[in-house]
């Protein structure tokens, strides 16, 4: 059966730092029934196997060159059982999925707390959330996510003494990609 | 918010500093300057401005340049501007100490050096100042160790604007009655801001924050800490701003110093009660060799303290203030700078060298580049020549004081030794000594991987 593909393109979305997860949506949600989306992206965006999965849908990705993937999304009636693996989170950067992972680092020596949440996301798959207690600001980690790609969100908590800092892998290299 | 990038430089101003601090060892060994100079002489000007400058100034520049963005948690003002400003520094030190030997009676030119040489170090300070001072003010709030810093800096405007006025006077470029006046009656207005605002105030506020960070106890910013910081700018505004207008309306500082004086002592004793307090509430039990070493440097600046109110009691400040700038520069800035650098060289090269591949291999522990027990002595024998070195001042003993000087020097280079050693991973054994994606640092620079 051949399956009717609607094209989205959100590269120049990506390169232009935007979030293109509310156009992929509304395209998905413009599909007629039988017709399959076909996704031109920056990188592999694993997180939308899952959500869309989710809503009926199978996928094909494929590398098209210069770091470009292809996504042919279709109907689950329509194409092959789905190769890849779900990824368990959204790709709406506003909404991190739960932490996959969690260290209390607050009575660590420095640098332990930055050599073991550094050795945990070397650990994590793309997309998973790792949090972590500290006793302060972790000046000189934040440039080592930064280059090895991860996204991070920390603040002080309310007692003031407690600086929560939440890591997503490879979150600023989907960002940016 | 970005984080904080290692600072390029750092080594290269710790290395000259070190050098400096050997070199000004050096010449007490060989009984160049005071006590066998007199105190005011210009060899032993040579000598305090080769370790005040040269090791203290240039030692805390660097480390400033790396640590105010960590205290502020900014990213520092301008990369770019480190260089320049050591440029200056080291040059500009250079035609002072060549200007002190000029006014000693020399060889060169028939021109003094001296103004030459407190510009350039003015320029270089300037460029230090703007560069932390845009890095602070993009801060604020400042939470308090940064306004101990911060205070510390201003004294350092003071200190390099007063030296600066008095090689224009000694090197005969200007005769303006204010300046004369001040060259005249304001020497201890320069030491007070020098070694009291910029180099120990400085030192102080570093200090909250290190030792926190380093032994694990709270973040100290209670009253007692509130009060230390407002006691000692007091103590600091009296003696260079009040100083310095006595000194204008024609009259001796002595008296406004008196009250900096007891206005610093509170300060000291909220510090000295705020700094046993971050050791008895650290919560790590067993603590390195730097925490270890900065007590004993926390402890000759309350002997110092103790010794000041001595002397100023018995009237014999006068015969003995060598005595206790000898102890204040080398038992507690120099005793805590050698610790601070034990610790901060070994952090900043594993840093450097093993946070690129941090869980990616397996990479050797901070504790992994350097040997404490060996350092430990070299540590013991410097404090212990320093003390010789003091007794002897306070005793008038000029030949023990130069042994004391040699133990020093002794001292000193092997710390130097382990310090080169920690740069170069030469105490790291086995395979995670290089692992792939490491790169062996350089010494004197430090190589910033981008991406």
């Amino acid at each position: 059966m051949a399956v009717d593909f609607v094209d989205v393109d959100v590269r120049p979305t990506l390169r232009g730092g935007g979030e293109p997860f509310g156009e992929i949506m509304a395209a998905v949600n413009a599909l007629a029934p039988g017709q399959g989306l076909r996704l031109l992206a920056t990188f592999k965006p694993v997180p939308l196997f899952h959500v869309l999965g989710s809503k009926g849908f199978t996928h094909e990705a494929r590398e098209i060159g210069e770091g470009d993937w292809e996504v042919l999304f279709s109907p689950a009636d329509a194409a092959p059982a789905a190769a890849e693996a779900p990824a368990p989170q959204p790709a709406d950067a506003s909404a991190w999925p739960a932490p996959a992972r969690a260290m209390d680092n607050r009575d660590l020596d420095p640098p332990e707390p930055m050599v073991r949440i550094l050795a945990a996301t070397e650990q994590m798959q793309a997309g998973e959330v790792l949090e972590a207690l500290l006793c302060r600001e972790p000046m000189f980690l934040l440039p080592e996510l930064a280059k090895r790609g991860h996204a991070w969100r920390g603040a002080f908590e309310s007692d003031g003494t407690t600086y929560k800092i939440l890591v997503r892998i490879d979150g600023a290299r989907e960002a940016a990609a | 918010m970005t984080g904080v990038t290692l600072s390029r430089w750092t080594m290269s101003y710790f290395a000259l500093a070190v050098l400096c601090l050997l070199g000004a060892q050096a010449l007490m060994a060989l009984g160049f300057g005071y006590p066998a100079a007199d105190v005011a002489a210009p060899e032993t000007l040579l000598l305090v401005h080769l370790v005040a400058v040269g090791w203290l100034s240039l030692l805390m520049c660097g480390a400033l340049f790396q640590f105010v963005p960590v205290l502020v948690a900014r990213p520092i003002h301008s990369n770019g501007l480190a260089l320049p400003t050591l440029a200056c520094l080291v040059a500009g030190l250079a035609l002072l100490l060549f200007g002190f030997l000029q006014l000693a009676g020399g060889a060169g030119p028939a021109w003094s050096l001296l103004p030459w040489g407190g510009g350039l170090l003015a320029l270089g300070f300037a460029l230090a100042l703007w560069n932390l001072g845009c890095t602070l003010w993009a801060a604020r709030p400042l939470a308090l160790p940064s306004r101990f810093v911060t205070a510390g800096l201003a004294s350092l405007a003071a200190t390099a604007l007063l030296g600066f006025t008095f090689t224009l006077v000694f090197g005969g470029v200007s005769s303006a009655q204010p300046l004369v006046a001040l060259t005249a009656q304001g020497v201890p207005l320069h030491i007070v801001a020098g070694f009291g605002g910029w180099l120990t105030f400085t030192a102080m506020g570093v200090s909250y924050r290190l030792l926190a960070m380093f032994m694990l106890a709270p973040e100290l910013d209670g009253a007692s800490t509130r009060w230390a910081f407002r006691l000692g700018v007091a103590a600091l505004a009296v003696a260079i701003i009040g100083g310095t207008l006595i000194v204008w309306l024609g009259a001796r500082p002595g008296w406004m110093l008196l009250a900096a004086g007891l206005l610093g002592l509170a300060a000291l004793g909220l510090y000295g009660r705020d700094i046993v307090q971050l050791y008895k509430r650290r919560k790590r039990r067993v603590i390195e060799l730097n925490s270890r070493m900065a007590s004993v440097a926390l402890v000759n600046l309350a002997a110092a303290a103790l010794l000041g109110i001595v002397l100023v009691g018995t009237g014999t400040l006068g015969d003995h203030s060598g005595a206790l700038l000898f102890l204040v520069a080398f038992g507690w800035l120099s005793g805590l700078g050698l610790a601070k650098l034990y610790k901060i060289v070994a952090f900043l090269t594993w840093l450097e060298c093993y946070g690129p591949v941090l869980g990616k291999v397996d990479a050797p522990r901070v504790q992994d580049l350097v040997v404490e027990p060996r350092a430990v002595r070299f540590f013991i024998f410097y404090y212990a020549a320093m003390w010789v070195g003091t007794l002897a001042l306070l005793a008038g003993a000029p030949l023990l004081f130069r042994a004391g000087a040699v133990g020093m020097l002794l001292a000193t280079g092997a710390i130097a030794a382990e310090l080169v050693r920690t740069r170069r991973l030469a105490d790291v054994r086995g395979a995670v000594r290089l692992p792939e994606g490491a790169r062996q640092p350089r010494l004197l620079v430090s190589m910033v991987r981008q991406g």
